[in-house]
């Protein structure tokens, strides 16, 4: 059972402020995604990750090929370990409350990006729903694409409030706003 | 050193996401093997120049091993390769 330390969301110092209308380029941080990391046994692997990708609700970002995450801003903690209980040959634990799930959106956004990763985020390589594990402002993330110009990242809880601010360095020149997604 | 490294599960990426364990070319010997055996395969390396595989972890990654052929050279990457798949086809060998 995971201790639940999001009563409190660990980016709330960083957003504070005056300013209430999100920009076209806007960082929107998720106050309570749900969170799973499901690792696949050997032999099961494209079974597992062929129904966590036709799951509903439940978006499924990549790691390796036996480890994936499960995420939902929709369905309870519940309901999705529910869910991954049905999947043969998938171990898989809670950890909404060790990740931090930021979405980032706007025209700019593949130059703010690119600010920050050392990945080419063309269309052509990185293409809508493709995700991956890569290097964020010197953290460990989870970047996938959800649409053209909508980004989705997946940080370690403790190294949330240095990418935080250096996204939003990164977007400074590009008017970047940043708010809880409510 | 080769700045950029085709990972075959992530893609190609930046050389800081990895960590270089060493040379993926020595074979470990049998448990009952001679010491000398032993010695050679734990203590003794060579320095080669040119062509020499490796065993990188993509760290920041999928977080798998790799075993890399590249040239300490002319930092020319030959290929990258999973290391339980470079097991399997030296084991064939």
């Amino acid at each position: 059972m995971p201790i639940n330390l999001l009563h409190r969301h660990v980016l709330e110092d960083h957003i504070s402020g005056f300013e209430t209308n999100a920009n076209p380029n806007h960082l929107s941080v998720i106050r309570r995604p749900v969170i799973f990391s499901v690792l696949a046994h050997a032999g099961y692997e494209a079974a597992v990750a062929e129904a966590l990708h036709n799951a509903d609700d439940i978006a499924s970002r990549y790691c390796s090929p036996s480890e994936f995450l499960a995420v939902s801003q929709t369905r309870g903690a519940g309901s999705v370990a529910e869910f991954l209980t049905a999947i043969p040959g998938a171990s898989f634990v809670n950890q909404s409350d060790g990740f931090v799930l930021m979405a980032i959106s706007g025209p700019s956004v593949r130059a703010i990006l690119s600010k920050c990763l050392a990945v080419d985020l063309h269309p052509d390589t990185f293409g809508e729903g493709h995700s991956a594990a890569m290097m964020c402002c010197h953290v460990a993330a989870n970047v996938a694409r959800t649409g053209r110009n909508t980004f989705e990242l997946l940080v370690p809880r403790s190294f949330a409030g240095s990418v935080f601010d250096e996204l939003m360095e990164a977007g400074s020149a590009h008017a970047l706003t940043r708010g809880f997604a409510d | 050193m080769a700045s950029l490294i085709t990972c075959p599960h992530c893609g190609t990426r930046p050389k800081e996401e990895f960590s270089i364990r060493g040379a993926a070319a020595p074979k470990r010997p049998a448990p009952a093997a001679k010491d000398e055996v032993w010695h050679r395969y734990v203590y003794v390396r060579d320095n080669p120049k040119g062509r020499v595989l490796e065993y990188w972890h993509h760290v920041a990654g999928c977080r798998r091993w790799l075993v890399v052929d590249r040239d300490n050279f002319t930092h020319e990457v030959f290929g990258v390769m999973d290391a339980s798949d470079f097991e399997r086809v030296r084991g064939v060998e």
